[in-house]
C-alpha cells in the first residue's frame, strides 16, 4: 500500500493565491416538462447563480446535503453538463465557450474522480483499456500516447503511482476491492496529466479504514503532480481534512465560503452551525448542544422565497421571524479575511453559538441499563 | 407490554438476572458455489432490559448476518445456523418453530432496516403496512388498528398522520420515511428494537433528526436497542455498550467510554485513529495496511493478523478468545493474555489521539 510520503495540505506556497477557476454567476437548471407535447412547466435550479474561486494548488472542498447541487456544480465546471448561464474561467478564459481544439484540450486537463468505484469503471474493459482510453482520446504527435506500447507503460507507470501492481493491468474490474478500485479510478484521472481534479464523493462508499489509505494518496499525488482539487462530500470531517478551504451548498446556492479552520471553528451561516452540531463525534466525551433542524430540504423546484433557508432556519426563529428572511434573497458578503456568508443576520450567529460545544468527561452511566457482555 | 415467557427455561439459566437478549458464540454460515462462508463465526453479546448495545464494523464484518440470525430470517439453505443460541427472554430462538418466531418478529423483536425505501411495499400505503403488524401482534380490530398506527405516527413526530396513513410511501421524503419505518417497529411495544444502520442513507441533518428520536423513543418506552453501524461517532452518541466485530467475530466490549477512549483491540485502535479529524489536519492519516481478508481464505490464527501493526510469530498459530478484562470489557488478543504482559505494556504506551 502507499507510504504517505509527504504532508498533506500545505499552508498556501506563494502563487496559491492565484485563482484557477473562477465561476461568476454560474446557473445551471433542469427543464421539468409535462404533457403529451413535453412543455416545460418549470425549472430545477439545480445551481443558482454562484460564485466562487479555486486557487491555484488549493484543495476546494465543498459540502451539502443530497439534493443541494454540489454534484451538478462539479459536473457544469467540468462541461458534463450544460449551464444555462454564467461564467467559468480557466485562467482567464470562459471555458464555457470553448470548442473543437479547445475544448479537446480542456477535457485532458481537467479531471473527475467518481463516487461509486463499481459503476464507474467499464466490466468489460481490463484495467489496461480503461486507463488507456482517455490516453488514446487526447493522443497528439507529441505525447506519443497513440502508440499502443507508449500507452500501456504509461498505464502502468500510473498504476504504480497509484499504489497498484503494474500487471493488474490485465485484469479486469471484478477482481479489485472497492479501495482498489477508486485507486484505478484515480490513475485512470492522473495518467492524462490534469491539473485540474474534481473529486465527487471519492471516499463516501467506501470503508474507514480504506478510506484514510485513499485521502492519503489523494494528499500525496496533490503534492507530487501540482494538482488541484474540488473535494465534494457529505461527510464533513473528511473535507475538514483534507481542505483548504471549504464552501457550503444550500438548495442550489453558495451559503459560505471561507478557509478551512475559519469555518469550522467559526462558522457565520445558520445552516453551517446546524450541519456541523449534527456531525457525530466519535470521542465520548464531547458532548455537543446540538440544535435540530426542523423538516426536510425544500424541493429545488420550489424553493422558497427569499433566503432558502429560511424554513428550517433556527436563527430566523430566534430572532422573531424578521420579515427580509422571507422576501430578500441574501448576496453573499463578505465578513474579513475572505470569510464570505449569505445571511442577512451572519453578525448575530456567534453570539448565538460561543457556547456551542462543551468539553469534559461525562459521570458514569447508570449501570442499570448497561449490558453484560460474556466472555468465551 | 406481555411476554411469554417461561418461568421453568428461565430458571435453569442462573444469574441472567434482567438479561433480554444474550448471544452465544453464534455462528451463521452460508454455503455457496465457491465453498463456505463463515459470516458469523463465534459472535457473544448479551443486552439487558432497556440497555443500548451497538454492533460495529467495517462492512463484510457480519454485523447485519447476526442481526438476521437474531430475526431468524436467514434462508437455509443457502444459510447455516451452524453453531450458538440466541437466548430471548430466557428462550432460545433458535429452537422456536416458524409459528413461533413469527409471533416474536415484528412483536416482541421489532427491526429497523437501513433502507426506508426498500424495506417499505411500494404499493401499499403507509397506514396499510402499519396496521398489518398491529393487526397480526395484538388484538384489535381494523378501526382499532388505525388507531394505534395514527399514533405511532405521531409519536415519531410525524406532522398531520391522518393524512399520512392514506399516502404511499414514493410520497414521503427519507426522513419521513425512516420515521414510518420506526413507528411501524414501535406500534407493536417491542421489548427489542434492532436497527441496523438506521441513518447511513440519510443526510446528516435528517440523521440527526432520527437518531434524536431513535433515543427519545428507546428512553420512553424502555425497549432495548441493538444499533448496527459503521460509523464510531452514531455509536459514541447513541448507546452505553458497543460490540466490535472484525471477520465474523467480536473482537472487543465494552462501554462506549471505554471502546472509544482506550481501545483494547489493535483493530478498534486502528479503526480509531483512521477517522479523519481536525487534530490530524496537516499529517497523513493513519491507516489500517490491507484489506479485510478473503472470507474462502481466512488466515490462520487471529483474523486481523495479518494487518496488525503489533503482531509476532505467536499470532498465527492459535487465535485468542475473547478475554474477559472485568467490567464487561473484552478483548480478543493475544496481547491480553498473561503470558505476554511485556507486549501489552508496549501497545499501552504509545497512544495517539484517540478521536
Amino acid at each position: 500500500m502507499t507510504q504517505p510520503a509527504s504532508l498533506a495540505p500545505s499552508p498556501a506556497a506563494p502563487d496559491a493565491e492565484l485563482p484557477l477557476i473562477e465561476v461568476e454567476h454560474l446557473k445551471t437548471y433542469y427543464p421539468i416538462r409535462a404533457g403529451i407535447i413535453r412543455r416545460t412547466v418549470g425549472q430545477v435550479k439545480a445551481v443558482d447563480d454562484v460564485s466562487f474561486q479555486i486557487r491555484k494548488g488549493e484543495v476546494f472542498g465543498l459540502v451539502g446535503e443530497s439534493g443541494c447541487g454540489k454534484t451538478t456544480l462539479g459536473r457544469t465546471l467540468l462541461r458534463l453538463e450544460k449551464a444555462t448561464a454564467g461564467q467559468v474561467k480557466m485562467e482567464g478564459r470562459n471555458i464555457l465557450a470553448f470548442k473543437g481544439d479547445d475544448l479537446k484540450a480542456l477535457r485532458r486537463r481537467i479531471q473527475v474522480i467518481f463516487q461509486d468505484p463499481v459503476g464507474s469503471l467499464n466490466p468489460r474493459m481490463p484495467v489496461s483499456d480503461i486507463i488507456g482510453e482517455g490516453l488514446m482520446a487526447q493522443a497528439t504527435a507529441e505525447n506519443g500516447w497513440a502508440d499502443r506500447t507508449a500507452r500501456d507503460k504509461r498505464t502502468g507507470d500510473y498504476l504504480e503511482v497509484v499504489g497498484l501492481r503494474r500487471d493488474y493491468a490485465r485484469r479486469y474490474p471484478h477482481e479489485f476491492s472497492g479501495g482498489q478500485r477508486q485507486r484505478i479510478g484515480i490513475a485512470r484521472a492522473l495518467a492524462l496529466d490534469p491539473e485540474f481534479v474534481f473529486a465527487d464523493e471519492p471516499v463516501s462508499a467506501l470503508d474507514v479504514s480504506i478510506q484514510s489509505q485513499i485521502l492519503n494518496l489523494m494528499s500525496d499525488l496533490r503534492e507530487q503532480f501540482n494538482l488541484t482539487y474540488l473535494f465534494v462530500a457529505h461527510n464533513l470531517s473528511v473535507v475538514q481534512y483534507i481542505s483548504d478551504r471549504v464552501g457550503v451548498m444550500y438548495l442550489g446556492k453558495i451559503v459560505e465560503v471561507a478557509d478551512v479552520a475559519d469555518l469550522y471553528a467559526h462558522p457565520r451561516h445558520p445552516y453551517t452551525v446546524a450541519l456541523l452540531s449534527a456531525v457525530p463525534d466519535p470521542d465520548p466525551r464531547v458532548r455537543k448542544k446540538r440544535l435540530v433542524l426542523h423538516g426536510d430540504v425544500p424541493s429545488p423546484a420550489k424553493p422558497p422565497t427569499g433566503c432558502r433557508f429560511h424554513t428550517r432556519c433556527w436563527l430566523r426563529e430566534q430572532l422573531g421571524n424578521p420579515e427580509q428572511c422571507s422576501a430578500e434573497d441574501p448576496a453573499p458578503r463578505d465578513m474579513g479575511g475572505g470569510h464570505q456568508v449569505a445571511c442577512h443576520f451572519a453578525e448575530q450567529v456567534s453570539k448565538s453559538v460561543a457556547s456551542e460545544t462543551i468539553h469534559g468527561v461525562i459521570a458514569s452511566k447508570t449501570q442499570e441499563t448497561g449490558p453484560v457482555v460474556a466472555g468465551a | 407490554m406481555t411476554t411469554d415467557l417461561d418461568p421453568g427455561a428461565h430458571a435453569l439459566r442462573a444469574g441472567v438476572g434482567d438479561v433480554l437478549l444474550d448471544v452465544r458464540d453464534l455462528r451463521t454460515h452460508f454455503k455457496v458455489m465457491d465453498g463456505l462462508v463463515k459470516a458469523v463465526d463465534g459472535v457473544s453479546f448479551s443486552i439487558r432490559r432497556g440497555g443500548r448495545l451497538a454492533l460495529v464494523g467495517e462492512s463484510g464484518c457480519g454485523k447485519s448476518v447476526t442481526a438476521l440470525t437474531i430475526m431468524r430470517l436467514i434462508d437455509q439453505p443457502p444459510g447455516l445456523i451452524a453453531g450458538g443460541e440466541i437466548m430471548f427472554n430466557g428462550r432460545d430462538l433458535l429452537k422456536l418453530s416458524d409459528q413461533e418466531i413469527r409471533k416474536i418478529r415484528g412483536g416482541q423483536i421489532a427491526m429497523i432496516f437501513q433502507e426506508p425505501m426498500t424495506s417499505l411495499n411500494p404499493v401499499l400505503t403507509v397506514g396499510a403496512q402499519l396496521t398489518e403488524a398491529i393487526l397480526l401482534h395484538q388484538e384489535t380490530d381494523k378501526k382499532g388498528a388505525r388507531r394505534i398506527a395514527q399514533t405511532a405516527l405521531e409519536d415519531v413526530g410525524v406532522a398531520d398522520a391522518k393524512r399520512r396513513l392514506d399516502q404511499y410511501p414514493h410520497e414521503l421524503s427519507g426522513g419521513m420515511r425512516q420515521r414510518v419505518m420506526i413507528a411501524m417497529a414501535l406500534s407493536c411495544n417491542p421489548a427489542l428494537i434492532i436497527a441496523d444502520e438506521p441513518t447511513t442513507a440519510l443526510d446528516v441533518t435528517i440523521q440527526r433528526q432520527i437518531l434524536e428520536l431513535i433515543k427519545d423513543i428507546q428512553t420512553r418506552t424502555g425497549a432495548a436497542l441493538l444499533l448496527i453501524t459503521h460509523d464510531l461517532g452514531v455509536v459514541a452518541e447513541t448507546v452505553d455498550d458497543v460490540a466490535v466485530m472484525y471477520a465474523g467475530r467480536v473482537v472487543e466490549t465494552g462501554s462506549v467510554e471505554e471502546v472509544l477512549l482506550h481501545p483494547r483491540h489493535p483493530y478498534t485502535r486502528g479503526l480509531l485513529e483512521s477517522i479523519p479529524s481536525q487534530g490530524k489536519r496537516g499529517k497523513p492519516l493513519s491507516v489500517i495496511k490491507g484489506m479485510v481478508p478473503n472470507p474462502f481464505r481466512m488466515p490462520p490464527g487471529c483474523k486481523f493478523q495479518p494487518r496488525c501493526p503489533y503482531q509476532w510469530g505467536e499470532c498465527a498459530t492459535g487465535e485468542a478468545p475473547l478475554i474477559s478484562l472485568g467490567e464487561g470489557i473484552s478483548s480478543r488478543c493475544l496481547l491480553h493474555d498473561p503470558r505476554f504482559r511485556d507486549r501489552l505494556a508496549a501497545y499501552d504506551t504509545p497512544m495517539g489521539d484517540p478521536a
